[in-house]
């Protein structure tokens, strides 16, 4: 006996259109196993994939699935899970994809706290159109868009989404397949926007040259810019200048999630409330 | 649990139709199970080989490393499992060092 994930994909699909050793396919894996464990049918979820090489994460498995326009997975997950609120919502969405181009959709996502579980693959780059500068691709790399060496200042996904609002954050890589399944889980339990930012490897657009030819040169390099939140928390200032934490970075059940609100916006237009006020609201301003 | 029949008497299988020959489940396995041999109608020249069978442990790393669905291991439950020996400790590192191809090729 083994996992069967051939259950949970379009065989016709296979094998995926994703390079050799692409991390997206473990993190594929993963989600399948999370679903599998959170015991959903396939009829109750939704898989919302942009542009990108992410975007083929909602081709490749057999559930309800959406593969959308550049950036805009969160605005139209956002409609999917209003209009049903007891099913649940998966968005995928590369660095470019989710910090870039749907910058804002991701900002206003975490900031509603809509009960969508948004998957940021973020692999260090723009991978589908052969390796342009993304908001994460690290200072002085190789890119085929500022071929003297990247100048931009990098993203932090995960400061970003805690900032916004989001009541659940939490960082993995696709070096450890167990945790990532595990986090997966978590932050599909709950209730509130889930924001995971999945460090991934892309050693055929990033790595070419940079000196990360293959998968596990360039898993390595993740392995060596990520440390666990515990570890995390005990260092200074100055070592943690070129780290990045992993594992759950903020979880917060107290808010209160948006379709939730929405019921009362529901119950005001039918009369049987009164008009919100601020007096409804625990933050005033 | 989304499960699936093993065939016989066998720890670990693959699916040659969907492995691309990234060399990811030979890089973790721990037990020198696995290699690359040569395949010249693969797209990378090389394709997954099982070259010691009697040696896997079950520790489920190939599986989850693969990111092409192309790799199944046993259930513990089902099938016992060897365990970890020094020999095939330096087997894994040897065929690591030999760029992942099958020993010897």
């Amino acid at each position: 006996m083994a996992f069967n994930y051939d259950q949970y994909l379009r065989l016709e699909k296979m094998p995926t259109l994703w390079c050799w050793g692409c991390g997206d396919g473990v993190i594929l894996k993963a989600f399948i196993r999370a679903v599998d464990k959170m015991g959903w049918s396939k009829d109750d979820v939704c898989v919302v994939s942009g542009i990108g090489c992410s975007g083929r994460f909602s081709s490749y498995v057999d559930f309800n699935t959406i593969h959308t326009t550049h950036g805009r997975t969160v605005a139209f997950a956002t409609g999917v899970k209003l209009a049903n609120p007891d099913k649940h919502v998966i968005c995928v969405g590369g660095d470019g994809d989710a910090l870039a181009i749907g910058g804002n959709h991701t900002i206003h996502g975490c900031r509603r706290n809509i009960d969508i579980n948004f998957i940021v693959i973020n692999n260090f780059i723009y991978g589908l159109t052969n390796s342009q500068t993304s908001p994460t691709t690290p200072q002085g790399m190789w890119t085929v868009s500022q071929k003297a060496g990247n100048i931009d200042p990098t993203f932090d996904a995960c400061k970003l989404a805690i900032a916004a609002g989001a009541t659940f954050v939490a960082r993995e890589k696709v070096n450890d397949p167990r945790k990532l399944e595990k986090v997966f889980v978590e932050g599909f339990k709950h209730r509130g926007f889930s924001f995971f930012d999945i460090l991934s490897n892309c050693h055929i657009n990033l790595g070419r040259k940079n000196k990360m030819q293959s998968a596990m040169e360039n898993l390595d390099w993740i392995d060596a810019i990520t440390v666990s939140k515990k570890k995390y928390d005990e260092m200074s200032e100055d070592e943690r200048l070129n780290l990045l934490p992993t594992g759950i970075l903020k979880q917060d059940t107290a808010a209160r999630e948006y379709c939730d609100m929405y019921e009362d916006i529901k119950a005001v237009q039918q009369g049987k409330r009164k008009v919100l006020t601020q007096d409804d609201f625990e933050k005033k301003i | 649990m989304a499960a699936m029949t093993a065939p016989a008497n066998t720890p670990v299988w693959v699916d040659e139709s969907r492995c691309k020959a990234c060399d990811m489940c030979v890089a973790v396995c721990p037990a020198g199970v696995l290699a690359m041999r040569p395949e010249p109608t693969s797209t990378l020249g090389a394709m997954i080989e099982i070259v010691a069978l009697d040696s896997c442990i079950g520790c489920n790393e190939c599986e989850l490393a693969c990111p092409d669905f192309a790799i199944y291991v046993a259930d513990k439950k089902e099938y016992k499992f060897a365990k970890l020996t020094d020999e095939a400790k330096a087997r894994a590192q040897a065929i690591i060092d030999n760029k992942y191809r099958v020993l010897g090729a």
